[in-house]
């Protein structure tokens, strides 16, 4: 692994197209800002390792693994209401910090 | 004109060239670039999205809206860029499903959605802090999260 020290503001370059920057560094927590082609996917880690196995734990699910028909009434989630999102349901709302870009 | 795909579970499948769900960046982890929403479970909710180029290649899913009354989804300001998505419509929303022989031990991933418009694909973080990672899709009511 290649092992780099920067100082906020200094920038790391991978390849043609990807820019790392340092944004701000403090105590444990450091800031960073990747400008990258827009094709390229950017997870933080553990998500990313989260998603996969998610994904993948999916994936190995057999035909005839599914109910074959809705479970009974008392165990279900509530189905009865309605699928019709309230107005910001759909809505996107950044609380995320961005970390790109 | 119609597309006839192999599946190790289900066997030869027949859809429409419409049904062709192209997946830019695939699902992660798995990859794939080409799926079809295919309904086997007819009126349990449940459909399966099948890699049509690979037939051992397939994901239960279901809409979030239909188990999960209070699902919300804010798409994760990288995807937002990488998408060209800002907003999904509720019928345009998939969740991957964790099959297992007791129901109530069944999970989504509303922490990861499927976005399935206009014949594409993408699977998105929603940064919502309330969307797990396994969410229980049938519980009884005294232990139910969502219903609160």
């Amino acid at each position: 692994m290649l092992i780099l020290t920067r100082r906020p503001g200094e920038r790391v370059v991978i390849g043609e197209e990807i820019l790392v920057t340092v944004m701000g560094v403090s105590g444990h927590t450091v800031r960073l800002g990747i400008a990258a082609p827009q094709g390229i996917p950017i997870y933080r880690e553990e998500i990313w390792l989260a998603v996969m196995e998610e994904n993948r734990a999916a994936a190995a699910a057999h035909a005839d693994a599914l109910p074959a028909e809705p479970p009974a009434p008392e165990q279900t989630s509530p189905q009865a209401v309605s699928p019709e999102p309230s107005g910001e349901s759909a809505q996107e709302q950044p609380t995320d910090p961005p970390a790109a870009h | 004109m119609s597309v006839t795909f192999q599946s190790i579970r289900f066997g030869a499948v027949e859809i429409q060239d419409e049904d062709v769900i192209e997946f830019p960046f695939g699902l992660i982890g798995l990859g794939g670039l080409r799926y079809a929403l295919i309904d086997r479970n007819p009126g349990t909710g449940f459909l399966w999205l099948h890699a049509v180029d690979d037939p051992a290649l397939a994901l239960p899913v279901v809409s979030p809206y239909q188990f999960f009354a209070t699902f919300s989804l804010q798409i994760a300001a990288e995807d937002r860029e990488r998408t060209g998505i800002e907003n999904a419509a509720p019928e345009h929303l998939y969740v991957t499903v964790r099959a297992t022989p007791n129901p109530l031990d069944i999970t989504a991933n509303l922490r990861a959605p499927l976005i399935i418009a206009e014949r594409l694909g993408y699977q998105v973080i929603n940064t919502n802090e309330d969307a797990e990672l396994q969410a229980p899709l049938f519980t009884l009511p005294t232990q139910s999260q969502i219903a609160s």
